[in-house]
Order: structure tokens, then C-alpha cells, then sequence
């Protein structure tokens, strides 16, 4: 696996649209907690802010967390580019070509793909270790450091689903305008559907609102918690879920490559 | 001694198109194994399901007598159909990637690329190559590793006729010095030139297979004139040993048998009264005799 890593980073390290996207996201994450921190970024009125947030142990995790899951979006564009990349060149075919074979490729790709959210999720804890810092208290210290794990799941479901549309669209356009057109509008439509219809709220479980539900609107979550509205579904099962969609994702993809042509 | 390459009844559709029918035949060790067809006759698709980038309906293959495997095809240096690189790396960066596949050092990069006269590019993106360069840097990752066995599809697509004739000299000095080579083309010149063996295939039948100079053995001609050229075709006609006769121009154009001379086609007319205002031997061209192959 070492080394299909390594040949895996010699593909991208020279590679400009690799470097601008991780910026971005590098970027993104603590300008946007910087600013809502500051109070610079504001929605309400009369002394209210909904956005202002407490950046001390234990909430930094899911504050963070919480805005990661929305600017994991620029890594997932960066998972499908590379993926289809290699159709649009045929550098699938070139690599089994010179003799890799077809599963090394497949796995090569979820090794990138788990690297990936490992790398994103570490991130994450030095931002929130720097911003709680920040905030002038280290006591509490590490809080609630399960969303941190929450994050991690969020950041694996949706860079393998963005793997899975890539093997299956291999074009780089598709691939990402259909990606966006589900994560956005797709499934917000169909859990609200399968929520309105069906008891027990088995919308939450759609292949990537499992994890949104692991890391919601922290506003959100601190009145649940003062109104004692904690919503009764467990967030292990949450995890369940989402590690389950991520097994379909592989097993499909697996199932996809190995028997197609190329 | 073992064969390197054994093809078993493949057969392969494209939805309905049958793109690949039954197929079987073998390559001995040290050949240059020309796979000769027109446009659409399966040649690229066969060498695709020989490197395991597509799925064969039916049949089996196997490489120097082992299964298809990774391991076997890092023992080849193939170039199918077009080069594929990362259009943002460079030539250098391209092939240190097809190394680490192969499981191969580095230190053959500079060589392989002297070879194909890429040296001076050699730190130049991929996009900015132009199609010839391209086909030269595919030739060059083939090369890479030393392999025993080496796949062209179409070697000399995009390149200028020095740059042919280089590739042809190559393809020579690497099989001199033991590499089988494997190429598929539609220039049937260029398989006349360099292959010992040749398999023609014609919209997924293969038609032959076997040695250069057995199965695109060149027939000889005869060309004969007169003035009564009706006279002399009757007179022919009854020459034992002429198999065909073609009014060309003017002329008559016999297929004889392999033993017939000219000497003895005028000795005979000239028994029969008819003396011969022309008599020429003529070659027949490799390039009628396929495609009386691949015509129906």
C-alpha cells in the first residue's frame, strides 16, 4: 500500500489545480472561523448574532466541524478531478498497462481518498486547538473530541461518494455538476419527502446526510440540548450508517471496475 | 521452447458488432510478430484484452506459458493505441511514474530517452509535446526496465518519415538483441519490412497466421503481348501450368504456376507460331495480395 501511496503522490505533487484547491480549503476554514469568532461575519440584529459562536472547549469540535462539512466541498471537487483525470488521459489504462493491476488502481484511489480525510481531519484539530487557545482557555481540554471523530466520517463518506460518482461518470464536468446537484438539492428534496411521509425520520440516513446529521448547525444543537430535544436517534447510529454507505460506495466501485472495460 | 504470447479462442462484441471472432494463434520467442489488418478489423482491441484493459467475451491468453497476471505485463513494455501521460508532468516525471509501476529504477530514464531522441525535452510538460514527441515518449516508457516482450499498436502513427524509418531501425536493433516485438498495424509495407510473422485479421477472423515468407509469399506474373492478342490468349489458354489470364492495357497478365519461366511461356509460343512483341516478368505487389486477403 506504501507504495501505491507514493506513486499515487508523484502524480499530484506536481500538479497546480492539486495545490489551488487544498489552499483554498487550507485557507477557508480558519479565515471563516476567524471572522465568525471576530464577529465580523453577522446575521441578526440588535446585539443578536446566530452565527457568533464559543470557540473554547468543549464546543470548538463542532463549531469547526460544522463548517468543515461545508468546505469539504473544495477537497471533493479535488477527489473527482483527480480520479477523472486519469480517464481523461487514459492513465487508468497506462497503469495496468505497465503493471498494476486493476484492483491496485481501484485501491490506490481509496488510499488517496483515506489519506485524504486523515490529512483534513488533522487539520481540523489544530485549528480548533489553535482557536481554543486563542480564546485564552486550555482548560477543558479535549471536550467534546468525538465530533472530531464525526468529522473524520463526514470527510471519508464524502470523498468516497465522490470517488463512486467519478468511477462511474469518469468525466470531470458531470461528475462534479451531478455531485453538487445531489448534495445540495437532491437529497435536502428527498429527506424532507421521506420525513414527511414516513415515521422515525429515515430521511436522515441518506448516503450523505448520516454524516450531516453528525455534525449539525451548532446553534441548533445547543437549544436541542437547553430544551432537552436531544433527538433520540443515537449517533452511533449515525456512524453505522454512514461507515455502511461507505462500504456500498466500495463495493459498487469494486464491483464497477472489475468487470467493465477500460 | 516456450512460446511468449498464446492466444486461445477469444472472442470479444461490442453490443452487436462482433468485434473480435474466435481468435487463436502464437508467438514464438525472438519474432517480430506483425499483426496485420484494415481499419476496424480488432487489431487495438486485441491487444487490449492481451493487456487486461478489456474483458474478453470468451477464450484465454497467457504470457510466457503463465497466466495473465500484473507481474507478467511488468515483464512488457506496451504502447497501445495512444500515449497516455499526465498532460501537466513532465517527460521525466511521466516516466518515474511508469517505473515505480514496473517496480524499476530511475536510472534507465536518461537511456530511454536518448533512444527516441527526447533527451533535450525530457523536462518539458507532456501537453506541450507535439504528436511525433508524444509517440516518442510512449516508445520510450516502453522501453523502460528492459523488457522481454514489447506491444506496438500502430508504432509510427504521427511520425515524420525520418522519424519511421528511426523507429523501424529501433524496432530491428531491439529484436537483434532478443526482445519479441508485437505489433499491430494497418501499413502492410511496414510489416513486409520488419516482421518475421504476421497474423491477418479481417473484421475479427483471423484469416492467417505463420511466418513472413510463407504467408505473404509474392506470386510472380507474367506479362505477354502481340499483335493478335485474341490469337494469343487462346493459344495460352492451353499452356499447361497458367492459371489465370488478365487482359491489362493491351497486354496479357498470366498466374502461373511457381515453376513456370518466361523463357518457357515464349519457347511455347513460338512452337504455336506467335511471336511475342512483349515479355516481362512482373512482381506481384504484397499490397494486391492483401487485399485480395481482406476483400471479400
Amino acid at each position: 500500500m506504501q507504495a501505491i501511496l507514493s506513486i499515487e503522490w508523484m502524480k499530484v505533487k506536481k500538479y497546480r489545480t492539486f495545490w489551488i484547491l487544498s489552499a483554498l480549503f487550507l485557507f477557508m476554514l480558519p479565515a471563516w472561523n476567524y471572522g465568525l469568532k471576530n464577529g465580523v461575519l453577522k446575521v441578526g440584529g440588535n446585539g443578536v448574532n446566530i452565527l457568533n459562536q464559543v470557540y473554547s472547549y468543549s464546543y470548538v469540535w463542532e463549531n469547526i466541524g460544522y463548517w468543515t462539512s461545508l468546505f469539504v466541498v473544495f477537497l471533493s471537487v479535488l477527489v473527482i478531478i483527480l480520479t477523472t483525470n486519469e480517464y481523461q488521459f487514459k492513465t487508468n489504462r497506462q497503469n495496468v498497462i505497465d503493471g498494476w493491476s486493476r484492483l491496485q488502481f481501484f485501491h490506490a484511489k481509496w488510499g488517496m481518498v483515506v489519506v485524504l480525510s486523515l490529512l483534513t481531519t488533522l487539520y481540523v484539530f489544530i485549528n480548533g486547538v489553535v482557536f481554543a487557545a486563542a480564546g485564552g482557555s486550555m482548560s477543558g481540554f479535549p471536550g467534546h473530541i468525538e465530533k472530531l471523530f464525526y468529522t473524520f466520517v463526514l470527510t471519508l463518506n464524502y470523498f468516497s461518494f465522490s470517488l463512486l460518482l467519478a468511477f462511474i461518470f469518469k468525466r470531470s464536468g458531470i461528475t462534479i455538476g451531478i455531485f453538487f446537484l445531489y448534495s445540495m438539492f437532491v437529497e435536502t428534496l428527498l429527506k424532507s419527502l421521506l420525513n414527511w411521509k414516513l415515521s422515525s425520520n429515515p430521511g436522515n440516513f441518506l448516503p450523505l446526510q448520516c454524516s450531516d446529521e453528525l455534525l449539525p448547525f451548532p446553534l441548533m444543537d445547543m437549544l436541542k440540548t437547553i430544551a432537552k430535544m436531544q433527538s433520540e436517534t443515537n449517533n452511533a447510529y449515525y456512524v453505522i450508517a454512514s461507515f455502511v454507505w461507505i462500504i456500498i460506495y466500495y463495493l459498487i466501485s469494486r464491483r464497477l471496475l472489475l468487470k467493465s472495460d477500460w | 521452447m516456450e512460446n511468449i504470447l498464446s492466444i486461445n479462442n477469444i472472442s470479444k462484441s461490442y453490443g452487436p458488432v462482433r468485434a473480435l471472432n474466435d481468435v487463436s494463434f502464437e508467438v514464438p520467442p525472438g519474432s517480430v510478430f506483425g499483426i496485420l489488418g484494415p481499419n476496424g478489423s480488432g487489431k487495438t482491441t486485441l491487444l487490449g484484452i492481451l493487456l487486461d484493459v478489456l474483458q474478453a467475451d470468451a477464450g484465454t491468453y497467457s504470457w510466457f506459458n503463465n497466466p495473465a497476471s500484473s507481474e507478467s505485463r511488468r515483464q512488457i513494455g506496451s504502447l497501445l493505441e495512444t500515449p497516455n501521460f499526465y498532460h501537466y508532468l513532465s517527460a521525466v516525471d511521466n516516466l518515474k511514474i511508469a517505473a515505480a509501476i514496473k517496480q524499476r529504477g530511475h536510472n534507465d530514464i536518461n537511456n530511454v530517452l536518448e533512444k527516441v531522441n527526447l533527451l533535450q525535452r525530457k523536462d518539458s510538460k507532456f501537453q506541450t509535446y507535439s504528436l511525433g514527441m508524444k509517440q516518442r515518449l510512449a516508445i520510450a516508457s516502453a522501453l523502460l526496465g528492459n523488457p522481454r516482450v514489447l506491444v506496438f499498436d500502430e508504432p509510427t502513427n504521427g511520425l515524420d518519415p525520418a522519424g519511421i524509418a528511426e523507429i523501424r531501425d529501433l524496432i530491428r536493433q531491439l529484436n537483434s538483441e532478443g526482445i519479441t516485438i508485437v505489433m499491430a498495424s494497418h501499413l502492410l509495407d511496414e510489416v513486409e519490412k520488419v516482421c518475421t510473422h504476421v497474423a491477418i485479421l479481417k473484421r475479427g477472423q483471423l484469416l492467417l497466421s505463420g511466418p513472413v515468407n510463407e504467408t505473404l509469399r509474392s506470386e510472380d506474373q507474367i506479362e505477354v503481348s502481340a499483335m493478335n492478342l485474341d490469337h494469343l490468349k487462346q493459344v495460352i489458354a492451353s499452356m499447361p501450368g497458367i492459371k489465370d489470364i488478365k487482359p491489362v492495357n493491351g497486354s496479357l497478365l498470366l498466374s502461373c504456376d511457381n515453376n513456370i519461366l518466361p523463357e518457357q511461356v515464349n519457347k511455347y509460343c513460338i512452337d504455336n507460331s506467335i511471336v511475342l512483341s512483349h515479355l516481362a516478368m512482373k512482381k506481384k505487389s504484397l499490397e494486391t495480395k492483401f487485399m485480395e486477403l481482406t476483400n471479400n
